[in-house]
């Protein structure tokens, strides 16, 4: 008799391979036969992550149409076998797989649409953690504002794009005609994050994307003045990145702030 | 481990996203929900948010898709530790799973696949049951599954291998109504016989849903009302097993709130008629 661990094997690759071994071992009902029967299983396991996708996907597929994204659906499942309990992270590897794969990969903006509706959806259930509120900057005492360092909130992630993804994604959200696809002169910054139950993002101006980089990296207020300075002249420079630092904590971008005593 | 057998809970619905809203501003007349546990087994935001919410005015029972019980593969201990973590924040009445494999090899298929109904299945499932329940440290109620193929190596009915599960695993059941109706239909069996082969003291939970007639066979896909012929089914569980827990299961097509909780008023009162017809029976 075929072994338990033999069939399971078999039934799986006659899902995943269209392996039509699996026939041998079980019957014709009274009412059907037994291809039609196993072809239950065979469409149900792609008919389920195709709506896993579209779900995840919704931008995507309305820009590439259903025809397009349907194309892209059954092409992701024949090569991304489901190797996740959870299907939540099913998708995980379609913003690579369209940057990589024809002919998806002629056309940068699918990628990168993929990438920014993955991140949204990544912080939709990302960790929590209170944000850091405008009372507790209050409290720092102004010789300890140099030596300010700070948290990002645990969902916030900074995405770069060489195109105007962000821009279709808006479009297509929106249900409104997108912008013809152009890769950009200079790569994009893109924030996304979670504030209180929200998904969000935001592009970010060079000056504001660098001191972000450096801010998440523990580097201290004072400093921080310092690069903005270097970055785009010293007018305004402690304004210009007291004003960014302000946005930031009325985002919920901030999950905490220390003040360095080394 | 705890081996109490657990609560009544009355009549129950699946929580599902689209109803979260209703549920929070109104108090609909539903007695508990059930969750599908992976949904949960996220890092935070709001549907675990609004779960706790939820779960300080019902009680909750976790209810998971890929425990994968009769697998072959090794047991995913980073899986079973995820719900244990989530048990552990929800406080679940019981924890259920189903009767079932979902891949092997490192695969997930995402569906609930069948068994063949053998000695050597049995000994696996039992084994596999008694760890993750050791595991857990508490009792597992596991559910029979819709089914559209049979085995030519089975050497049991279904009921007689669901039955030795429960005996020697000393687990709780889960007695899906709507599904024992599809594999009835689908393998030729006596949806009475499987009612009559399944122990009562067993049998915690109900689950009724809606199913898709294909003519030849029906697939059970929980986007449509529940039928006249699983509700009469439904009848003949009452009746056999007494109050059991039950809920009604609805994943696709999702109605209005109001018309989920208006279908389970349609269990209530099923409950209601025959628990008034066993008194005066017995009045007699």
């Amino acid at each position: 008799m075929t072994s338990l661990k033999e069939l399971q094997d078999s039934f799986q690759a006659g899902i995943l391979a269209g392996d039509d071994a699996i026939l041998g071992e079980i019957n014709d009902s009274a009412r059907e036969k037994r291809t039609v029967l196993f072809g239950v299983y065979r469409n149900a396991y792609v008919a389920r992550l195709a709506e896993v996708l579209g779900n995840d996907y919704e931008q995507v597929h309305a820009y590439l149409g259903d025809e397009g994204f349907a194309d892209l659906v059954k092409a992701y499942i024949d090569a991304n076998p489901s190797d996740q309990r959870n299907a939540r992270w099913f998708g995980r590897h379609l913003p690579a797989y369209t940057r990589t794969t024809a002919p998806f990969a002629n056309h940068p903006e699918v990628s990168e649409i993929a990438v920014l509706e993955m991140a949204l959806n990544d912080a939709f259930d990302g960790p929590d953690a209170a944000a850091l509120g405008i009372d507790e900057l209050a409290a720092i005492r102004a010789e300890d504002w140099p030596h300010l360092t700070f948290q990002p909130h645990p969902t916030a992630i900074r995405l770069t794009f060489d195109t105007n993804a962000a821009e279709i994604w808006s479009a297509l959200k929106d249900e409104t005609a997108p912008p013809a696809p152009v890769r950009l002169p200079d790569p994009q910054a893109i924030l996304v994050w979670r504030q209180d139950l929200t998904a969000r993002f935001r592009p970010l101006q060079a000056e504001e994307a660098m001191m972000w980089g450096e801010a998440a990296k523990g580097v201290p207020f004072g400093v921080l003045c310092e690069m903005v300075a270097t970055f785009a002249g010293e007018d305004n420079a402690d304004l210009r990145a007291a004003t960014y630092l302000r946005s930031w904590i009325d985002s919920g971008l901030l999950r905490g702030c220390q003040v360095e005593t080394d | 481990m705890s081996t109490k057998k657990p609560p009544y809970l009355g009549f129950g619905l699946g929580l599902r996203p689209q109803h979260y809203d209703d549920i929070l501003n109104g108090s609909p007349a539903v007695d508990w929900f059930e969750v599908i546990s992976e949904n949960y087994m996220i890092p935070g935001g709001q549907p675990l948010r609004i779960l706790d919410r939820i779960r300080e005015r019902y009680p909750i029972v976790m209810h998971g898709v890929s425990m994968s019980i009769a697998s072959t593969a090794s047991l995913d201990m980073d899986y079973l530790g995820a719900l244990k973590t989530l048990a552990d924040r929800v406080n679940p009445k019981w924890i259920s799973d189903h009767l079932c494999w979902t891949g092997v090899h490192g695969v997930n298929l995402h569906d609930l696949l069948p068994i063949p109904y053998t000695e050597e299945a049995l000994d696996h499932v039992v084994d596999r049951v008694t760890q993750v329940q050791d595991f857990l440290g508490r009792r597992l109620t596991l559910e029979n599954v819709s089914t559209y193929v049979t085995f030519g190596q089975s050497e049991m009915t279904e009921w007689e291998f669901v039955t030795e599960v429960a005996n020697r695993a000393d687990c709780w059941l889960l007695f899906d109504v709507n599904n024992v109706y599809v594999s009835a239909f689908n393998h030729g069996f006596s949806t009475d016989d499987f009612l009559h082969g399944v122990p009562r003291d067993r049998v915690v939970q109900f689950h009724v849903a809606g199913h898709s007639h294909e003519e030849t066979h029906i697939i059970d896909t929980h986007d449509h009302p529940v039928c006249e012929e699983v509700w009469d089914f439904y009848r003949e569980a009452v009746t056999h097993f007494g109050p059991v827990s039950t809920m009604i299961e609805r994943d696709d097509n999702i109605p209005p709130l109001a018309e989920v909780v208006a279908e389970l008023d349609i269990a209530r009162n099923i409950a209601r008629e025959v628990s008034e017809s066993v008194r005066l029976t017995a009045a007699e």
